[in-house]
C-alpha cells in the first residue's frame, strides 16, 4: 500500500486504527521518491532518516495508546522556505545554502504535532521569486506530466512532489500565485488561504503583506484536513487572525450547491487564454450549474488594469527590505572581503541570483525618496481599490470562477529570458493576494497533449468553506486527480 | 522673530524603557554585564522567517510618558521600517515610527518664576535599539581595528524618542530640559534615565540665527554622556559656530561628536553620506489601535508630576524653591519627604534634615533612598522630639547617626546613648534653673530691673538651661519656671 493509493485522510485513519504503521507509510513514500526523483528533481533535502525515526516514535506513541493526531503517519513535503530546527533551509538560494534555522516554523510544528511526517524539503524558485522553479540556485524541477516542461513556481517542488505521489500533502507559499499556478501546472489542488488565516512565523519572507502558506493535495478532503491543522491562530505572528476557525472538513458533505452564486469576471473573459483553459472553465461551469449553482457576471476593471504593475511594485518593495538581512555578517553565505561594504557587495553579488537581484533593485528604486510617492504610494492606493472591487463583487456572488493561468505548462527555458512574459503567468492569481482573498486551484482534466489544465475558485475573505465545498462538488463529478507516472514501476 | 546670531537648540532624546523584555520579543533587556549574544532569539537576531510582536508594556510606558507631557496620543499609530545596512542592525532595517508616531505635541516646563517657560515637544515615538559593536583597536575605533565584534544583547531593547521643538535658547536651559525629562521618566518608573549607562541619550541640533533672524545651518552634536558634558558641548559648539560665521565662512551641516577629554566637538572626516532610509510601513505589524479605555487605564496609574509636587512643597509647606527642587529631584526622595511630613514632622525641619543629614549619608554610602536604614516615620519621630523639646538638636544628630549605623528606632537609639530617659521637669528642673541663675547673676539682675524689653537675656538664660539639661527639658516649661523664679527672687 502506498500514498498513491490512499489519501492523507485515509492514511491517518488507517494509522490511527493500527491497520497501517507510520513506518510503512514512510517506507512507501521513500521508495516512490527513490523511483522518480532522478527524473523530477522535486526535493532539495530528503529527510528519510529523520522521517523514519519520527515514524517509529509515532508508532510507539500509538502502541502505548496515546492520541497520535489527525495527520498520524501522513508523509508531507515542506517547501524549503519554511524553517525546521536544525534542518538546512535554503529558500532555493546560494546565500542560504548552508543555513540551519534554530527554530521551527509554526506550521511545521502544527503539522508534526498533528502526527504528519516530514519526508523532505522541496525545491523552489529562489526566495519564492518565479513561476517555473527554474530560478532555484540548485537545479530546476521538472513537470511530472512532461519532463520537458516546468512544474510552475515558485512552489514547483512541493507541487511536483504531490503530483508524483511522494506524499499526499505538501506545503507551499503563495505571494502572487506560487501555490495555485504550480498546482494547475502539476494537475493537483492548491489552496492559498485568506491572508492571516495561516501563521507566517518561520516562513522566510518574500513580501510580507502578500505571503501566505497553504497546502497542496490530490483530494479536497486532504486540503480541508490540512487546513484544519494549519489554520491555528498564532501569537508569534501579529498578522495572524484571532477569529474562530470552522471545521473545514464539515463543509464537504454538501450534495448540491443550490443557492451558490458564482461570479464570472467580465474583464478576465476578454483576456486571451489558451483554448484548453477556456474549455475547462466552461466544463467546470457546467458541473457547478448541474449541482445547482447560478452564474452572474461581475466587473473588476482596476484589477485587470492595475493588478500586475501594482503587484510588481509592492512585492519587490517589501522584498528589497526583507532580503537586506542577507549581508554576510551573521549567518548564511559570507564572502571574504577587505572592508564592510565589500563584504556586502561580494556576498550579495555572489549569493543572489538574477531574478532576486532584479526585484531587489526594483523594490529599492520604488521606495527611494523622490520615487516613493509616484510608485509605492500609488500602488498602495491601487491595492486598496482592488480590494474594494473584490469586496463589491462579493456583495452579489459567493465565489468567483476564473482561470488559474493564461497558459498550460510551458517548456523549460521558454520564458526564462523574458521576465515580463514570466510575470504574466500570474495575472489571474496575484490580484487574489493583493485583495488578501482565498484562492483554490483545481484540476479540470488534461489537454489533448496530456498536460494538466487548472481553473481557480476565489472566495471572499474567510470564505475557504465556500470554495472547498464547490471544489468537492466538482471532484464528485471528475474524480480525484490522478498521480503522475501512475503506478508505473511501483 | 529671533535676534540675529541667537542660539537655537532642539533636542532629540532616546530613552531606554525599563521593561523586562524587548520591544518585539521576550528576550531580557538586562544586557549590562551579560555574556555577549546571550539575550537573543530568532526575532531580535532577525533570523529569516522570524516576526516581531509588540510588547504591550512598552506601549503602556510610552502612553504614560505622553500623558505626563500633555501630548496628543494617536488612536491609530503604526511602525515603519528604516532601511540601512550596518552590522549592529540584524535585519538591515530598524523598526521605528514615522508618519504616525505614538504621540505628538505636549510640553515640558523648565525654569523658575519669571524665567519659567514650557519647551514644546514635537513628537514621541517608539523604536528598537541596535546591537553594540566592539572594535578590536586599542583606541576602540573602527578605523584602526583589525576586526570588530558585535553583541546583539542590546538589539531590540525598546527606545522612546522624544523630540523637542527648536525652542531651547541656552546650554543651561538644554541641561535643565534634559534634567527635567530624566526626572519625569524616573517618576513614571518607565526608565532609570541613566546617561552614563546610555539609558538616556541626547542628540542636540544647534544653530545660530542668520542676520535676517531666520534659522541658520544646524549641526547635530552627539556623544554627551552626562548633563555637564551636554552643557559643555553646547557651549563649545556655539562659540565654534560664532567663530566660523565671524570669519565670514558658513557653518557646514554635519554631525559632530563631543570629545569630553579634550572639550571639543569633532566633525566626521570625509563627506557625509546622504542617507535614504526608504521608510515604508512594516507589513509584519498591523497598525496599532489602542483599545477603548487603554489611555484612561494608564491615566489612573499616573503619579503626581515632579513640577506639581515641587509647587506643593513650596506653596503648601513654605519650603524654599531650592529645597523643593532638591527634594523632588528623585521620586523616592519626594516620597520620603512626604511620608516624613505626614508622619508629623515640621515640613521646614524635615526639609532641612533631609537635605543636609539624609543626603549626606546617602552620598557617602552611594546608596539610593529606597535602601536608607532610617524610615521616614522614624525620622519624623525624631524631628518631633526636637520640636517638643524632648531632645536637643545636638543630641538628635547623635541619635540619628546611631539610627543610620545600627538601624535602631528613635527610642532604642536614645537608650543606647544612655541619655536620661524621660523629661527633666518639676522640682528637678527647678534645681537646674536655680543653679544657672546663681551663676548668671548679672543677667538676672537686669531682667529684674526691667532692662530686657526684647527678652534677649531671658532667651539667653533659657538656652543655658536647655544646654545644661541636655535637651531633656521642655522649653515652654523652662521659660515659665524661669519667669516664676526670677519674679520671686
Amino acid at each position: 500500500m502506498t500514498s498513491l493509493d490512499l489519501s492523507g485522510a485515509q492514511i491517518a485513519r488507517a494509522v490511527r486504527n493500527g491497520e497501517l504503521s507510520a513506518a510503512e507509510t514512510v517506507d512507501a513514500s521513500i521508495s516512490r521518491i527513490l523511483q522518480l526523483e532522478g527524473k523530477v528533481k522535486a526535493l532539495l533535502t530528503p529527510l528519510f532518516e529523520r522521517a523514519k525515526s519520527f515514524a517509529d516514535q509515532l508508532d510507539r506513541k500509538i502502541a502505548s495508546g496515546e492520541e497520535p493526531g489527525p495527520l498520524a503517519g501522513v508523509p508531507v513535503v515542506i517547501k524549503d522556505n519554511l524553517c525546521m530546527k536544525g534542518i538546512r533551509t535554503t529558500c532555493g538560494s546560494r546565500i542560504l545554502e548552508n543555513w540551519h534555522p534554530p527554530y521551527d516554523a509554526s506550521v511545521v510544528r502544527f503539522l508534526e504535532e498533528a502526527g504528519a511526517v516530514v519526508i523532505g524539503k522541496a525545491n523552489m524558485d529562489e526566495f519564492a521569486m518565479g513561476s517555473s522553479t527554474e530560478n532555484s540556485a540548485f537545479f530546476p524541477t521538472r513537470n511530472p506530466w512532461d519532463l520537458e516542461r516546468v512544474p510552475g513556481g515558485s512552489s514547483g517542488g512541493s507541487a511536483a512532489a504531490v503530483a508524483c505521489g511522494y506524499a499526499p500533502l505538501s506545503l507551499g507559499s503563495d505571494t502572487g500565485g506560487s501555490i495555485r499556478q504550480p498546482a494547475a501546472f502539476c494537475g493537483i489542488y492548491g489552496l492559498k488561504p485568506t491572508y492571516g488565516l495561516v501563521s507566517r512565523y518561520g516562513l522566510v519572507a518574500f513580501a510580507s503583506s502578500l505571503d501566505q502558506v497553504g497546502p497542496f493535495a490530490r483530494s479536497v478532503e486532504d486540503l480541508a484536513l490540512a487546513l484544519n491543522v494549519l489554520s491555528k491562530p498564532d501569537p508569534a505572528d501579529a498578522t495572524s487572525s484571532r477569529r474562530c476557525r470552522p471545521d473545514y472538513q464539515k463543509c464537504l458533505g454538501r450534495e448540491d450547491l443550490k443557492g451558490l452564486r458564482v461570479g464570472i469576471v467580465r474583464e478576465f473573459e476578454a483576456y486571451p487564454v489558451q483554448p484548453e483553459i477556456g474549455d475547462a472553465l466552461g466544463h467546470v461551469e457546467g458541473i457547478l450549474r448541474e449541482a445547482g449553482a447560478t452564474f452572474l457576471p461581475v466587473s473588476l476593471p482596476t484589477t485587470i488594469e492595475a493588478g500586475l504593475p501594482c503587484y510588481y511594485i509592492l512585492a519587490p518593495a517589501e522584498a528589497s527590505s526583507n532580503l537586506a538581512r542577507y549581508d554576510g555578517v551573521r549567518w548564511g553565505m559570507s564572502v571574504e572581503a577587505e572592508h564592510l561594504v565589500d563584504l556586502y557587495k561580494k556576498t550579495r553579488g555572489e549569493g543572489f541570483g538574477a531574478e532576486v537581484k532584479r526585484r531587489i533593485l526594483t523594490g529599492t528604486y520604488v521606495l527611494s525618496s523622490g520615487y516613493y510617492d509616484a510608485y509605492y504610494l500609488v500602488a498602495q492606493k491601487a491595492r486598496t481599490q482592488i480590494s474594494r472591487e473584490f469586496a463589491e463583487a462579493f456583495r452579489n456572488v459567493d465565489m468567483l470562477l476564473m482561470p488559474t493561468t493564461p497558459t498550460l505548462p510551458f517548456r523549460q527555458g521558454e520564458n526564462s529570458e523574458d521576465p515580463l512574459q514570466m510575470y504574466l503567468s500570474d495575472v489571474f492569481t496575484l490580484p487574489v493576494n493583493l485583495a488578501s482573498l482565498p484562492g483554490l486551484s483545481l484540476n479540470a482534466g488534461r489537454s489533448s497533449g496530456g498536460l494538466p489544465v487548472g481553473v481557480q475558485f476565489v472566495g471572499p475573505r474567510w470564505g475557504e468553506e465556500t470554495i472547498l465545498s464547490a471544489a468537492g462538488a466538482v471532484e464528485r463529478v471528475l474524480g480525484k486527480p490522478a498521480a503522475a507516472f501512475g503506478g508505473e514501476g511501483a | 522673530m529671533r535676534k540675529p546670531g541667537s542660539t537655537v537648540i532642539g533636542l532629540e532624546i532616546h530613552v531606554q524603557l525599563a521593561t523586562a523584555s524587548k520591544l518585539f520579543c521576550a528576550c531580557s533587556t538586562d544586557y549590562i554585564g551579560a555574556v555577549p549574544n546571550t539575550n537573543v532569539c530568532p526575532v531580535c537576531l532577525g533570523q529569516p522567517g522570524s516576526l516581531p510582536v509588540v510588547n504591550a508594556r512598552v506601549i503602556e510606558y510610552a502612553v504614560r510618558t505622553a500623558l505626563a507631557l500633555g501630548a496628543r496620543i494617536g488612536q491609530f499609530t503604526r511602525f515603519h521600517r528604516k532601511n540601512y545596512f550596518y552590522p549592529d542592525l540584524p535585519k538591515a532595517y530598524q523598526i521605528s515610527q514615522y508618519d504616525l508616531p505614538l504621540a505628538e505635541g505636549g510640553q515640558l516646563p523648565v525654569g523658575e518664576g519669571d524665567d519659567r517657560k514650557a519647551i514644546a515637544i514635537t513628537r514621541l515615538h517608539l523604536e528598537e535599539d541596535a546591537g553594540k559593536l566592539v572594535h578590536s583597536a586599542a583606541d576602540g575605533r573602527l578605523g584602526h581595528s583589525e576586526y570588530s565584534l558585535v553583541d546583539y544583547n542590546r538589539g531590540g531593547v525598546p527606545l522612546m524618542e522624544i523630540v523637542s521643538e527648536p525652542e531651547i535658547s541656552t546650554p543651561a536651559e538644554a541641561r535643565e530640559y534634559v534634567a527635567r525629562l530624566r526626572q519625569l521618566v524616573r517618576y513614571l518608573g518607565v526608565s532609570d534615565g541613566d546617561m552614563e549607562k546610555g539609558s538616556l541619550r541626547v542628540d542636540a541640533n544647534v544653530s545660530l540665527t542668520n542676520k535676517d533672524g531666520s534659522l541658520g545651518t544646524k549641526v547635530e552634536v552627539k556623544n554627551m554622556n552626562s548633563l555637564r558634558a551636554l552643557e559643555r558641548a553646547l557651549e563649545y559648539e556655539i562659540v565654534r559656530q560664532a567663530e566660523v560665521i565671524g570669519r565670514g565662512e558658513s557653518v557646514r551641516q554635519e554631525t559632530r561628536h563631543w570629545d569630553d577629554a579634550n572639550g571639543v566637538t569633532c566633525g566626521t572626516r570625509g563627506k557625509e553620506e546622504a542617507h535614504d532610509y526608504r521608510y515604508f510601513p512594516d507589513p509584519d505589524l498591523p497598525p496599532l489601535v489602542l483599545p477603548v479605555g487603554f489611555v484612561e487605564g494608564q491615566e489612573a496609574l499616573m503619579p503626581e508630576m515632579p513640577w506639581v509636587l515641587k509647587e506643593r512643597f513650596n506653596k503648601d509647606w513654605g519650603l524654599s524653591v531650592e529645597d523643593a527642587s532638591i527634594l523632588t529631584e528623585w521620586p523616592g526622595l519626594a516620597r520620603y519627604t512626604e511620608s516624613c511630613v505626614k508622619g508629623g514632622a515640621n515640613p521646614l525641619r524635615a526639609a532641612n534634615w533631609i537635605r543636609t543629614e539624609v543626603l549626606r549619608v546617602l552620598n557617602e554610602r552611594k546608596m539610593p533612598i529606597e535602601q536608607f536604614a532610617v524610615s521616614p516615620l522614624d525620622l519624623a519621630d525624631l524631628l518631633s522630639k526636637i520640636d517638643r523639646g524632648d531632645v536637643s538638636t545636638t543630641l538628635a544628630k547623635t541619635v540619628f547617626e546611631l539610627m543610620v549605623a545600627e538601624g535602631l528606632s528613635v527610642s532604642c537609639a536614645i537608650d543606647r546613648i544612655g541619655a536620661p530617659a524621660g523629661k527633666l521637669t518639676g522640682p528637678e528642673l527647678r534645681l537646674v534653673i536655680e543653679h544657672i541663675l546663681a551663676r548668671e547673676t548679672e543677667a538676672c539682675e537686669e531682667i529684674r530691673a526691667g532692662k530686657d524689653p526684647k527678652g534677649k537675656k531671658r532667651g539667653f538664660l533659657c538656652g543655658q538651661v536647655m544646654r545644661e539639661s541636655r535637651g531633656q527639658a521642655d522649653p515652654a516649661e523652662v521659660a515659665k519656671t524661669l519667669g516664676e523664679i526670677i519674679a520671686n527672687l
